[in-house]
């Protein structure tokens, strides 16, 4: 495939990346890795006019982290920076979990957390070069007027397909946006709209900045579990994220799940936080959990595998992370996520 | 589209290049440069055949576009052979039939190079899991692995004789 034309502006500051994204408005789209990007331009999903290149701005490079303001991570920070930052295991051992099961390694050395949390959401109908999809005449999505998944529907159920996201909502990340109106901080779990189309609450001229993970969510105990075709390179078919706080006694003192690749968005399991604070483990709690996950699951025919399957894995894979976190000391992921 | 005058420094040597602003890393390589040791074997960013060094870190040259890598000091396969000897990877690879068609070759000489500046002694685990992101259809991988073990020792043996004769 071929790469459409554009203009590339690479501006060296926040403040001049915001405003050639507000002057260009839906005719800009930012690159930083341009590992998620480029391959969709060459599929023709998308044709801007300009493309703006973030890479030379210094002030969304590196990982800071004190027990102050907690971790700060530049939206350039790449996913092999993160994996490898020497205290990931130690104070979010979820988001190592989570950004190691990222692609392959190569990916994972040009990816940004920015890209990662910035995502396309991903469909088999979608994600198709431009003669695939006119065969059918488009979807939704793109150039056409049906959804090949759910015929007759006016949504888009494209699915959320990012790693990161979901390890960062165990953890009540926020992100910090930049705009014409200035800077502003919103939670990450009010960033996801659960739309295909309309994937995330980014405004015209706004930039993702940096990720902040707050002092209270530190050293919980947490790990991610993927389901996907290659355990090499894949995106995930489901994916599971869980981090809980285990006190002496064995209570859950805290506990969030969140899902990836099964809705829209990825997903915080709400009951989850509110019926494991407090608790000892049992086996019938951690069932009920993994009951309400698939409840917040919904899985359609977005990609090469069933929903049934994958339903059935984020059971599977939100009662063994319960009980693998509850039940040992371990506080970090198995190399394979999965 | 209308050209824009570039810079790139690959294998050592600054080129200034005309190029048009989509062109990507992999292509400028290719056809602006010659250098078609890197391969495009995919569509999708998903194959490593194109694997290039950037800054000594390994990356797909197919996502990449080339303007915005100007800064940077680039390495193809083409520069890994240093006044006419072969590296220890290249090396290992011939003796170990690491490469069958070659293909991929190119991609995974240069992912190994850059695993074993980090860790000269890796495990096979991780011999596996840094080279994740390339793909080969034909050896089933395991004289690849046998190739990267082997040149690791032949970095390890060759760093004891430097400092042995530097004492
Ligand atoms: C073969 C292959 C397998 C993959 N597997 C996975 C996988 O398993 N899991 C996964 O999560 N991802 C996967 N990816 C996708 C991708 O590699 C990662 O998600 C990566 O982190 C994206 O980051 P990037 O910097 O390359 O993003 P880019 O491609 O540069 O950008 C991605 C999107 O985010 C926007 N964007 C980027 N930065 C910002 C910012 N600072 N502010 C606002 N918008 C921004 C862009 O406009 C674009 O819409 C895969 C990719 C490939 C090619």
């Amino acid at each position: 495939m071929t790469m459409p034309g554009f203009r590339v502006i690479r501006p060296s500051s926040v403040d001049e990346a915001v405003r050639v994204l507000a002057d260009n408005g839906p005719e800009a789209m930012v690159i930083a890795g341009g590992t998620d990007v480029v391959p969709n331009l060459q599929m023709r999903l998308f044709a801007p006019r300009v493309l703006v290149d973030i890479k030379g701005i210094g002030e969304l490079r590196g990982i800071t982290c004190n027990d102050r303001v907690g971790l700060r991570m530049g939206a350039l920070t790449t996913l092999t920076e993160i994996a490898e930052w020497k205290f990931v295991e130690r104070c979010f051992p979820v988001l190592g979990s989570a950004v190691r099961s990222v692609a392959g390694p190569l990916q994972r050395n040009m990816g940004t957390i920015g890209g990662n949390l910035c995502l396309e959401t991903r469909c088999l109908w979608y994600n198709q070069s431009e003669f695939w999809r006119q065969s059918l005449g488009g979807c939704l999505k793109k150039q056409g007027d049906v959804c090949h998944v759910a015929p007759g529907g006016q949504r888009c159920w494209a699915v959320w397909s990012g790693d990161s996201a979901p390890a960062l909502l165990t953890v009540e990340a926020e992100l910090e946006i930049a705009g014409p109106g200035g800077r502003r901080r919103i939670p990450l779990a009010e960033f996801y709209r659960n739309d295909g189309m309309n994937r995330i609450a980014l405004g015209r001229g706004e930039l993702v900045v940096a990720v902040h993970v707050p002092v209270s969510s530190a050293f919980r105990r947490g790990v991610y579990r993927k389901l996907r075709v290659r355990d090499s390179i894949d995106y995930p078919l489901a994916g599971v994220a869980v981090a809980m706080k285990v006190d002496g006694q064995g209570i859950c003192r805290a506990a969030r799940v969140a899902l990836a690749a099964v809705n829209p968005a990825p997903q915080l399991v709400h009951a989850a936080a509110e019926r494991l604070e407090g608790k000892r483990y049992s086996a019938e709690l951690v069932e009920e959990i993994a009951h309400e996950a698939i409840r917040t699951a919904k899985p359609l025919t977005t990609s090469a595998s069933t929903p049934v399957y994958r339903r059935d894995m984020v059971r599977l894979f939100t009662r063994r992370a319960l009980e693998e976190l509850w039940q040992t000391r371990r506080g970090n992921g198995e190399k394979r996520a999965g | 589209m209308t050209k824009e005058l570039i810079r790139l420094k690959v294998n050592g040597e600054t080129h200034e290049l005309a190029i048009a602003p989509n062109k990507l890393l992999l292509d400028v390589l290719r056809e602006d440069l010659g250098l078609t040791g890197s391969k495009r074997g995919c569509d999708d960013s998903s194959c490593g055949c194109c694997t290039v060094l950037i800054d000594g870190m390994p990356m797909l040259s197919c996502v990449a576009l080339a303007t915005s890598y100007q800064d940077a000091e680039i390495t193809t396969v083409e520069g890994l052979a240093r006044d006419g000897e072969l590296d220890p990877v290249q090396e290992a690879f011939m003796s170990w039939g690491g490469a069958q068609c070659g293909f991929c070759t190119p991609g995974f000489l240069m992912t190994t190079h850059a695993l074993l500046e980090k860790n000269p002694d890796p495990t096979l685990d991780q011999v596996r899991e840094a080279l994740a992101s390339n793909i080969c259809r034909c050896t089933g991988y395991t004289q690849i692995y046998e190739s990267v073990l082997a040149a690791a020792q032949k970095i390890r043996e060759k760093r004891k004789n430097e400092i042995a004769i530097s004492k």
